[in-house]
């Protein structure tokens, strides 16, 4: 399932990295978000996705908690330890409240449940964009105020476009 | 000998409920498809609202996953129905060729499950005489070990062969070495050990090799309590 359009517009986009070993589950979350305001690497299982993460550059990873090989937690720990302001995303089919205080220990911006309703899942991937920015401008005033601003009366897209625009304009 | 049999049941349970889990994490897993392709297909039907073109291919592509998806879980459940009905009689005649298709597809559904097959399927073998679902656990426990030897890539092969007025001898042949000095541990050789299962000498550290009884007088004594 391939989209050939981009229906949107501009090129500032949200980098997410989305790792799942549920190929067909991939593919089509993928596809959805692309049409979406996000810029997608996928990776099937922890080893893609770590050397996919060395490779590129990512805002937000979205990862799923079983996986063979290394697993979600791995991934997990391996990825906040060498991306500083990469916020990741849990998404478990069966996670316990044992499993989501582990993720939450090791820098988990949220554990999500699978299936995961796309909207929520949105909003959670606003919300990690929303802090890695907020840790990646911590000193910088202007744009702190800048960016707390914008979380009031805008649409999520409507968030993530503005803020991709702010730290686009950062690099 | 009772906290043995205290044991065991525990141990039981422990896999009844570690089997459902691992499948109602699969119907959620093909759930989550079908929800994300509907989805898919709402987002299309928006854009073309929108008035951009909407290709044909990628609603036979949703349809065609969302049948597939319907299918696996359809599979799912029948596994699930067969596995649950193993309870019903604690002894009876069973094809360990069934009992073998059933663990292979109820490990399926673990992350950590590799390839594995059943060497020669149409071989026909006599029914063996036992508790079906102690020996879907013991089944279930080897076939687990193997994976975790042989890792996502890996194969495992098995191979029945009739041992005359013994019963059947199986054979576990993984594409990884196996630490088969740890191997069975404790609770596999308990729950053998109810089965009258015997482990036989393993010749490489590829392969495991084990004898179902056609019977055993432990199952004998539980046929006639039942």
């Amino acid at each position: 399932m391939v989209i050939q359009e981009d229906i949107m517009e501009g090129t500032e986009k949200i980098h997410l990295l989305m790792v799942d070993d549920e190929v067909k589950f991939l593919q089509t979350i993928t596809e959805r978000l692309k049409l979406k305001f996000f810029d997608i690497t996928s990776a099937t299982n922890g080893k893609e996705a770590i050397a996919a993460a060395e490779k590129g550059r990512f805002d937000v990873a979205v990862i799923d908690l079983q996986m063979p090989g290394i697993d979600g937690v791995q991934v997990l720990e391996i990825l906040k330890k060498n991306h500083k302001y990469l916020e990741v995303l849990i998404l478990s089919g069966h996670a316990t409240i044992e499993t989501a205080v582990t993720c939450t220990k090791l820098g988990a911006f949220k554990v999500l449940e699978k299936p995961c309703d796309f909207d929520k899942l949105v909003e959670a991937i606003k919300e990690a964009y929303e802090t890695r920015l907020k840790k990646k401008f911590e000193h910088d005033e202007i744009r702190m105020k800048q960016i707390q601003a914008l979380a009031l009366g805008q649409s999520p897209l409507g968030i993530l476009k503005e803020l991709a625009k702010m730290d686009e304009a950062e690099k | 000998m009772n906290d043995a049999l205290n044991n065991m049941n525990i141990e039981n349970l422990k896999f009844f409920g570690k089997v459902n889990a691992s499948i109602s994490h699969e119907l959620k897993n093909i759930l989550a498809i079908i929800s994300e392709t509907a989805g898919f297909l709402n987002d299309l039907t928006e854009l073309a609202k929108q008035g951009k073109e909407l290709k044909l291919s990628l609603l036979e592509n949703c349809s065609n996953s969302i049948a597939e998806e319907i299918q696996r879980g359809f599979t799912t459940i029948k596994q699930m129905n067969r596995f649950s009905h193993s309870v019903d009689v604690p002894v009876m005649d069973v094809d360990l060729l069934e009992i073998l298709d059933l663990i292979i597809g109820l490990t399926g559904f673990l992350s950590f499950a590799g390839n594995v097959r059943i060497e020669d399927k149409d071989q026909k073998f006599e029914a063996i005489t036992t508790c079906p679902f102690i020996l879907q656990n013991l089944l279930y426990r080897i076939l687990c070990f193997a994976y975790e030897c042989a890792g996502p890539d890996g194969e495992i092969r098995l191979r029945l062969s009739p041992e005359k007025d013994k019963g059947i001898l199986l054979t576990f042949l993984n594409s990884a070495q196996m630490p088969v000095e740890k191997f069975p541990d404790e609770k596999i050789k308990q729950t053998a050990d109810l089965l009258g299962v015997e482990f036989k000498k393993n010749n490489s550290f590829y392969e495991l090799n084990m004898l179902i009884p056609h019977t055993c007088d432990k199952i004998k004594e539980l046929e006639k309590n039942q």
